[in-house]
């Protein structure tokens, strides 16, 4: 790995600035993502810039509003094991209990995850000019796409890889950042870049800014979430589909539904069609079963990756059924 | 161990640990081994690429001294530079868990830890875990359930292995197989490993 200059801010108004400064600097939560980009040659920043040495930017806590905050070098292995999160978040708490291996769960931070880079294995060799690498060719597109996407994969066939993101648009999270100009909040619908916009990033943050922390709304009292993944083997990996979904029901309605996908797409996939289906009507499993169905609707598939198409169906399927039965739970229902 | 060429007293770079919470006095310091107002901007403590750093930290319960890069991992310092070649080299890109140490308690990758960042803090290898040359319960079990074939992925799994027996003194065979989930076997030595948990466990508690 290239030496690099190392700084160590104590608040985030100094990182914020360092960053700005140094042209491809990068912050860092964890390292567990950044170090092994660093490791292979595909990023070279000439300063580092370490969140996770800053006071104040980890733990969890509970706001004015009512809402929860979950700082942004909060460790994923701190939020898949927090009690009061697996009550007010638990898709969340899923989602995050299902990240990568426990080592890396007890270095890599919540923000870090937001902004790692996809997992593309043409984007992660150093041999492969790739388009967003700076070059010209997806070599996805003809390639080796068994893990690529299945929607919006017109420009750049990576797929979003975190697990949080889905989980916390479920939630109807807000994205907290401070940059060089001050801080600033982001809805987490708001925060994804497509390929199409700025194929070089997958999310808003520009230079010098970095995520200080997440918030959201507690669950309500008729209110289940869940977050479901599909995977290869079954000690850990990347999801080859996700769903994130969060239910609110009016006694047997749904009153208001969120329905997130990832793995899917270069960016997190809200799945409104599917949110339709569900909304206003009384829950049944044949409901959950059409609304699995529309979550493939417009599929474009690869080569080596139309098993997706299936598999995002019933993870939908299976998540909001979930979601549901977790409502019923909690406002006293027997099943 | 001493500090690299230029190094004089008084050069050290304090500034570096104010306020990280480390309360320590003589462990954690990171040095510099030049002047420190050849430093860029002084607002952020910053360790220059183009310097060697002294690094202190508590290494199996001894203070320990390390001279390294701001590139060089934890697993490159502990194998090539202190001689602590139990912590395997396999992956280097925290997929298989080979290289296992305890950060401060917690099992982590060190082939995916800044050896800047472990300044001032605690690290337990598996050469730290037999103690008066009485293996640790976790490594007896091993043994007892011959619970490795070629030995690669061990030490790793030892360090999970000891890290779940630390929290969660009971663990089923569901927990046990989640705690070692970072951990790959080559050999498939899995089983063997599961009965050398409840092995170690029952140890641990005074069982034989
Ligand atoms: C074996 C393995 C399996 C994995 N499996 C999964 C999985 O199943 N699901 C999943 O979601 N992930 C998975 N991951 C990825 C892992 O979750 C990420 O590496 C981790 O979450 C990154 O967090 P970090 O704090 O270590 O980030 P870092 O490596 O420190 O940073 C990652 C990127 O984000 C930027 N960054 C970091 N913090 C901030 C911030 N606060 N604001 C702005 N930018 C920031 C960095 O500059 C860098 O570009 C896996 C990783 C490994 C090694
Ligand atoms: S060598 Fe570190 S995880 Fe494989
Ligand atoms: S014993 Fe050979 S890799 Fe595990």
């Amino acid at each position: 790995m290239k030496n690099f200059d190392y700084a160590r801010p104590q608040d985030v108004q100094s990182a914020a600035a360092a960053l700005g400064k140094a042209k491809g600097s990068r912050p860092k939560g964890g390292g567990t993502d950044l170090i092994t980009l660093m490791k292979s040659g595909v990023l070279t920043p000439p300063l580092v810039v370490d969140l996770a040495s800053i006071p104040g930017l980890s733990g969890v806590s509970r706001l004015e509003t009512g809402h929860f905050r979950v700082g942004a070098t909060t460790t994923i292995a701190e939020v898949a094991e927090h009690p009061e999160l697996a009550r007010v978040a638990r898709v969340l708490t899923d989602a995050a209990a299902t990240t990568a291996t426990p080592l890396v769960r007890n270095r890599g931070t919540v923000g870090g995850n937001l902004c790692q880079r996809p997992r593309c294995w043409y984007f992660r060799n150093l041999d492969y000019v790739c388009s967003k690498k700076g070059g010209q060719t997806c070599y996805a597109a003809e390639g080796e796409n068994k893990y690529h996407a299945i929607f919006e994969n017109v420009t750049c066939n990576i797929v979003h890889p975190s697990n949080l993101a889905p989980a916390l648009w479920a939630l109807d999270a807000t994205i907290h950042v401070a940059g060089p100009t001050g801080e600033k909040s982001i809805p987490v619908a708001d925060f994804w870049v497509r390929p199409e916009e700025d194929i070089s990033t997958e999310n808003v943050l520009e230079a010098g800014e970095v995520i200080t922390g997440v918030s959201f709304a507690p669950e309500g009292a008729s209110t289940g979430s869940a977050y479901h993944e599909v995977r290869e083997k079954q000690s850990y990996d990347w999801a080859l589909v996700n769903a994130a979904v969060r239910l609110d029901f009016e006694g047997e309605v749904v009153k208001e539904a969120r329905i997130v996908v990832s793995a899917v797409a270069p960016i997190p996939l809200r799945l409104e069609a599917c949110e339709k289906i569900l909304k206003g009507q009384k829950f049944s499993d044949a409901l959950a079963e059409a609304a699995g169905k529309a979550a493939s609707g417009g599929a474009t598939p690869l080569r080596d990756n139309a098993y997706k198409v299936h598999l995002i169906e019933k993870c939908v399927k299976n998540t909001i059924l979930d979601a549901a039965r977790r409502a019923k739970v909690r406002s006293g229902e027997p099943r | 161990m001493h500090p690299p060429d230029s190094e004089k007293p008084g050069l050290s770079r304090r500034g570096f640990l104010k306020g990280t919470g480390l309360s320590v006095a003589a462990v954690g310091l990171v040095k510099s081994a030049t002047a420190a107002q050849e430093a860029p901007a002084a607002e952020v403590p910053t360790l220059s690429a183009a310097q060697t750093h002294e690094i202190s930290f508590e290494l199996n319960g001894q203070t320990t001294q390390a001279k390294v890069r701001t590139g060089h991992t934890l697993l490159e310092t502990l194998r090539d530079q202190l001689d602590l070649t139990g912590t395997k080299l396999v992956c280097d890109q925290g997929s298989c868990g080979a290289c296992t140490v305890h950060l401060d308690g917690k099992p982590v990758n060190s082939c995916l830890v800044f050896a800047t960042d472990v300044a001032g803090r605690q690290i337990t290898t598996i050469e730290g875990l037999a103690k008066n040359g009485n293996l640790h319960p976790v490594q007896a079990g091993f043994l007892h359930e011959d619970a490795s074939q070629c030995g690669f992925c061990t030490p790793g799994m030892i360090m999970s292995c000891k890290a779940l027996l630390d929290r969660n003194p009971s663990p089923t065979r569901d927990e046990c197989k989640e705690a070692i989930s970072g951990n790959i076997c080559r050999c498939g030595t899995y089983f063997n490993i599961f009965r050398a948990v409840d092995h170690a466990a029952t140890l641990m508690k005074g069982g034989r």
